[in-house]
């Protein structure tokens, strides 16, 4: 079963499954099993944007203002955001490309895992402004022990995915030796990875953000560090269209209106999914911990935060068939919710970016009326 | 014209909505001085889902959210009939 790049059998997307079916040879758009994907496609390019448009420079000034405690919490979540995304500006490509068997869902992945890049490049455009070596930085987010432990989490599921897929791809169903551990590979297994994979990342994109977002908007809400604030807006704003996305897939299993084994699993690993979405929880809890140990900031503190982890998870849970597991069912921080709109999205003051723009659909129709009252 | 329909949040407030106006629901809860949750207000992240116990609903632009079934999304919806929601 090893992939290729263009799969020569004549195959009917419209009757293959999201993964695992025959891999795609024709990326056509003109029939679509799934239409939802490439409505993210459109809506995600609509969105794009460039780091260097955001003027930062300003910030500097304001980071060397913070009190340490304060730059502890600033710069540690640039930290986490930077492991979150070059984790993600790889892993859905690596991961899912060699597995997906329709066209629109396929650039989809492609079009998602890009955007996770530019929030990369941001992250240096930020760091860049703010200190002269940036290095040191960079260098801590694979030595620094909180990082790591949630690093782990992260990219366990995909990487099993990853080394599932390529046993399979190489050498097929079978029990296989390598390094003198076993492992058995059949479909079953394979869709089983999957399922957990998805729901791995999907609990990434619903909360892990969030923690280090609500301390960037407190900022802006000082009226500090407003450069990054427009730039985690815009990151903020794709993460959104992200979440959907993996929300769509595990919904789409979970009613049927995909591959039928995968709704038996989806049943099967309920319990393991849930473990999933509590740990990930639990992790951001500890991050707010962490972040505010020598220290708070004004107009925020662990409890808060802790609080609106809750409140965020209820809202990602029930959308895909949990039950609200936490009390907290108003925001704490409403004013999280004016960072999120999607159209107070502002790029640069002269260009203000409102997610119904796109190019090519100005309205260049004049009717007769329209001159009515126009004299000589 | 005027459409009047009545919407009935969490069994316990009645409200009066034209959906004539255009008004979404979110507006509609908003207005009444209620707190639904929201995000993007653009029907693409799906934080303003709320339960559709019995009515119909119109949406205005083509939301990118999953909607489970006897869900709606707040933020791009208008009552269509008389509404009783939840959230």
């Amino acid at each position: 079963m090893s992939y290729s790049t263009f799969n020569k059998n004549q195959i009917n997307p419209l009757h293959e499954p999201m993964f695992f079916g025959n891999s795609v040879n024709v990326a056509r758009y003109d029939q679509q099993k799934h239409s939802i994907f490439e409505k993210l496609i459109e809506k995600q390019i609509s969105f794009f944007w460039r780091p260097e448009e955001v003027d930062v420079s300003r910030d500097r000034v304001d980071f060397q203002a913070l009190t340490e405690s304060e730059k502890h919490i600033f710069i540690s979540n640039l930290k986490y955001q930077t492991l979150l995304d070059s984790v993600q500006g790889r892993s859905p490509n690596i991961a899912l490309l060699p597995i997906v068997s329709i066209p629109e869902l396929e650039t989809w992945i492609e079009t998602w895992s890009f955007f996770e890049t530019i929030h990369s490049r941001s992250y240096t455009h930020i760091l860049r402004n703010l200190f002269t070596d940036p290095s040191e930085v960079f260098e801590d987010i694979v030595i620094n022990e909180e990082i790591q432990k949630r690093a782990n989490d992260i990219s366990q599921y995909y990487d099993d995915l990853i080394f599932y897929t390529q046993l399979w791809q190489t050498h097929g169903e079978g029990v296989w030796e390598v390094d003198g551990e076993e492992h058995t590979v059949n479909m079953r297994e394979l869709k089983k990875k999957l399922f957990l994979c998805i729901n791995s990342v999907n609990a990434l994109e619903a909360i892990r953000f969030y923690v280090s977002f609500a301390c960037t908007f407190a900022f802006a809400e000082r009226d500090l560090m407003e450069g990054n604030s427009k730039i985690i807006r815009l990151i903020a704003r794709d993460e959104n269209l992200h979440l959907v996305s993996t929300q769509q897939i595990l919904n789409l299993w979970q009613y049927g209106k995909d591959d039928p084994e995968m709704k038996e699993i989806a049943e099967e690993l309920r319990e393991e999914a849930l473990a999933i979405f509590m740990k990930a929880v639990e992790q951001e809890k500890q991050w707010a911990h962490y972040l505010f140990r020598n220290g708070s900031m004004i107009g925020l503190n662990e409890e808060m935060l802790c609080q609106y982890v809750e409140y965020i998870a209820n809202m990602r849970m029930e959308a895909i068939g949990f039950d609200a597991p936490f009390k907290q069912r108003s925001n704490p921080l409403p004013w999280m919710n004016k960072y999120l709109v999607s159209d107070n999205v502002q790029v640069a003051p002269q260009e203000a970016e409102i997610t119904s723009y796109l190019v090519g659909q100005i309205d260049s129709e004049v009717s007769a009326a329209d001159l009515g009252d126009f004299e000589l | 014209m005027s459409q009047l329909y009545k919407v009935k949040v969490n069994g316990q407030h009645e409200l009066t909505v034209d959906a004539s106006q255009g008004t979404t629901l979110l507006e509609v809860m908003e207005q009444a001085g209620l707190e639904p949750h929201y995000h993007c207000r653009n029907g693409f992240c799906g934080a303003c889902r709320v339960q559709l116990v019995s009515g119909e609903v119109d949406y205005v632009n083509d939301p990118l959210a999953f909607i489970r079934p006897g869900d709606c999304l707040a933020c791009c919806c208008t009552a269509k009939t008389d509404l009783e929601i939840n959230q």
